[in-house]
C-alpha cells in the first residue's frame, strides 16, 4: 500500500473511532435518562450493560468503515437523495414500506431460495428479535415491573404506568415466558440450519467453521443456558442459579460482541437494500441506457453512470478507442466482443 | 483451468452439466455465445475467469464477493448480496447472473463443491472437444501443441490477469478487445431473438 492510502485509512478509521465514541456515550445517556437517572437501574445487569454499549459502538464502527467502500458510499449517497427528493415523496414511501415489508419482515426473496431455509431463518430471526425486544429495555432499564395487590404486576415504560398483567393469568404467564419460547424458536432454527450444513453438498463445501458454524453455536448456546435458568428456579429450587446466570451472561457478551462481523453483521447490513430497491424502483421512470453494441435497454443511464463512477473510483480504467466504457455495453455483446477479438487472432495466424 | 473456444462446437453440454452443480442447484451459470451467426458457427463459451483483482468483488457495496485462498471467486455470499447488479454490469467477461425474485447473484465459482475434493468442474468433465479443461498447468499444456495458455486480457485501456488460461495462437501474449465494427444487419435481427433477460444476465 502506498503512503498516502495508508493515511487515508487511518484518518477513515479515526474518523470512524469518533462517531462510534458518540454513539456509544448516546446510547449510555439514553440509558442514564430512560431509567430515570438510574433509579429502575438494576445494578446486577451492569456487565450486559457495558457490553451493550461497546458492542453498539462497535457495529457503529464497523458500518463506518462499511460506507467507506466507494460503491456502498455511492448507494448511501444516492439513497438518501432519491428518499429526500420531496416530488416523489409518496412513491418513495411506498416503495420502501413495500421493501421493508417485503424484504425485511416477510423475507419472501429467502423462501424463493428454499422453503425450509424460510423457516429456519424466521424462527431465529424472530425468536433473537423478540428475546432483544424484551431483554433490552429490561437491561436498560426502560421498562421494569412493579408489584400491585396481592399478583397484578403493572409494567413501567421509562418510569410511565403502563398495563398491569395478572402473574397468574395465561397472557401473564406467556409474557413472564416469553424467552423460553423465543429460545424455543431459536434452538429449533439453529439445529435445521445445522442439519442443512451437515447434508447439503453445496453447503459443505462453501462453509467455515468460524463463519458458518460458531454462530449457530453460539446462539443454541445462548437460548439453552437462559432455558436452564428458568429449570433451575422452577423445579431444581435455584439449584446452580447463579453458575448458569454467570455462563448465560458470558455467551450473551461473547454473542454481541461477534455481531459486527462475520454472519451476523448482515442483521444491521441488509436494511441497505432498501436503498437498492428504492433506486432500482426510480431508475426504472428514468431513461435506460442502450447497449452501444445491440441496443438493447439494459440498465437506468443515471445507475449506468454511477457504476462506472465507482469502477473508475477503484483505479480501473475500461475506457475503449472509442471514447465509450466497456459498462456501456450489456454484459452478453462483452462476451460477444470478447469472442469477436479471439476469432480475429485466430483467423489471422491462419487457423479455423 | 483452460478454455480454448477454437474447439468449442456450441453443443451445450456444459450448459446443461453446469446446472448439476451443487452450489447453484438448476441454473446453469456458462454461457455459450454465437458470434456472428450470419458469418460463422463459431461459439464462445464463458466462465468466470477468476480475476487476480476482480472487478465484480471490488464493486459489490455489501463485501459480498469473495476470493478462496486458492484465488476461486466466490458466488456472492448469501445472507449479504443486495440484488444490486454492480457485479453483473461491472464484470468486463459479462459473467455474474442474478434473480430478483432470490435477491441473489451467482456466477461460476468453478464448482467450488467440486474442485474442493479433487473433482473436475461440470463443464471441463463433460465438454466433448476439450474446449474446456480442467488440470494443472504441467500437465496441460505439453499436450496441447500450437497453441499458447494466455491469462491478460486487455478490455481498452485496462489490462486483466486472470487464473483461468484462454488458448491463443502461438504468437500472442494477450487479447484485446476494443470496439468492433457495428454487429452486421443479420446478426442484429438475430441478436433481437436472444431473449431480453438473456442480455442483462438475468436466470
Ligand atoms: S471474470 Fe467477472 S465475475 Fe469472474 S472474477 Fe473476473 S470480474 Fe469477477
Ligand atoms: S448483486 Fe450482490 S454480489 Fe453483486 S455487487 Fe450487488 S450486492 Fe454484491
Amino acid at each position: 500500500m502506498k503512503d498516502e492510502e495508508w493515511s487515508s485509512l487511518a484518518t477513515a478509521r479515526v474518523r470512524a473511532l469518533i462517531i462510534a465514541a458518540a454513539a456509544s456515550a448516546a446510547l449510555t445517556a439514553l440509558i442514564y435518562l430512560g431509567s430515570r437517572r438510574l433509579e429502575h437501574y438494576d445494578a446486577a445487569l451492569f456487565g450486559y450493560t457495558v457490553a451493550s454499549v461497546i458492542a453498539f459502538g462497535a457495529i457503529i464502527f464497523r458500518y463506518a468503515i462499511w460506507l467507506r467502500r466507494p460503491a456502498t458510499r455511492r448507494y448511501w449517497l444516492r439513497g438518501w437523495q432519491l428518499f429526500l427528493d420531496r416530488k416523489n415523496l409518496g412513491r418513495n414511501l411506498r416503495s420502501i414500506v413495500g421493501t421493508a415489508f417485503g424484504n425485511l419482515v416477510a423475507q419472501r426473496f429467502i423462501l424463493r431460495r428454499s422453503r425450509t431455509r424460510w423457516l429456519m431463518h424466521a424462527l431465529i430471526m424472530w425468536g433473537c428479535i423478540i428475546s432483544a425486544a424484551i431483554t433490552f429495555p429490561l437491561v436498560f432499564g426502560w421498562i421494569h415491573f412493579e408489584l400491585e395487590g396481592a399478583r397484578a404486576y403493572r409494567a413501567y415504560l421509562f418510569g410511565f404506568p403502563t398495563v398491569a398483567v395478572d402473574g397468574r393469568s395465561i397472557v401473564g404467564w406467556v409474557i413472564f415466558h416469553a424467552l423460553d419460547f423465543t429460545a424455543i424458536m431459536v434452538i429449533a432454527g439453529c439445529a435445521i440450519a445445522i442439519h442443512r450444513r451437515l447434508r447439503d453438498r453445496g453447503a459443505i463445501a462453501m462453509q467455515q467453521f468460524a463463519l458458518d458454524f460458531a454462530p449457530h453455536l453460539l446462539l443454541i448456546a445462548v437460548s439453552v443456558s437462559g432455558l436452564m435458568l428458568t429449570v433451575s428456579s422452577l423445579w431444581l429450587g435455584g439449584y446452580m442459579y447463579s453458575f448458569i446466570a454467570l455462563a448465560h451472561q458470558a455467551l450473551v457478551i461473547m454473542t454481541l460482541f461477534y455481531l459486527p462481523f462475520g454472519k451476523f453483521f448482515h442483521i444491521v447490513q441488509r436494511p441497505a437494500s432498501i436503498g437498492v430497491e428504492l433506486y432500482q424502483n426510480r431508475g426504472r421512470e428514468m431513461a435506460q441506457a442502450r447497449c452501444a453494441r445491440c441496443g438493447a435497454e439494459f440498465v437506468a443511464q443515471a445507475w449506468l453512470d454511477d457504476l462506472k463512477g465507482v469502477v473508475r473510483e477503484l483505479g480501473f480504467d475500461y475506457r475503449l478507442k472509442s471514447g465509450r466504457t466497456l459498462q456501456d455495453y450489456c454484459p452478453r455483446c462483452k462476451r460477444v466482443m470478447r469472442g469477436l477479438a479471439y476469432a480475429a487472432l485466430a483467423q489471422r495466424s491462419g487457423h479455423d | 483451468m483452460f478454455i480454448d473456444p477454437r474447439r468449442c462446437i456450441g453443443c451445450r453440454a456444459c450448459v446443461s452439466a453446469c446446472r448439476e452443480c451443487g452450489t447453484h442447484k438448476g441454473h446453469s451459470m456458462i454461457f455459450v455465445d454465437y458470434l456472428d451467426r450470419g458469418h460463422t458457427t463459431a461459439t464462445m463459451p464463458t466462465i468466470c475467469m477468476h480475476c487476480v483483482e476482480p472487478t465484480c468483488a471490488l464493486v459489490c457495496p455489501a463485501d459480498a464477493i469473495k476470493v478462496s485462498e486458492d484465488g476461486v471467486v466466490m458466488t456472492a455470499m448469501e445472507p449479504r448480496c443486495l440484488d444490486c447488479r454492480n457485479c453483473v454490469n461491472a464484470c468486463p467477461f459479462g459473467v455474474p447472473k442474478y434473480n430478483t425474485a432470490m435477491h441473489l447473484q451467482m456466477k461460476c465459482d468453478l464448482c467450488f463443491d467440486r474442485t474442493a475434493e479433487g473433482l473436475k468442474p461440470m463443464c471441463a468433465s463433460v465438454c466433448p472437444t476439450g474446449a474446456l479443461t480442467y488440470g494443472r498447468y504441467e500437465e496441460i499444456v505439453p499436450r496441447r501443441r500450437g497453441v499458447r495458455p494466455v491469462n491478460v486480457h486487455v478490455f481498452g485501456r485496462q489490462r486483466v490477469a486472470t487464473r483461468v488460461y484462454l488458448m491463443l495462437p502461438i504468437e500472442e501474449d494477450d487479447l484485446c478487445v476494443d470496439e468492433t465494427a457495428e454487429p452486421s444487419f443479420r446478426e442484429s435481427w438475430l441478436d433481437a431473438q436472444v431473449e431480453n433477460a438473456d442480455k442483462r444476465n438475468e436466470f
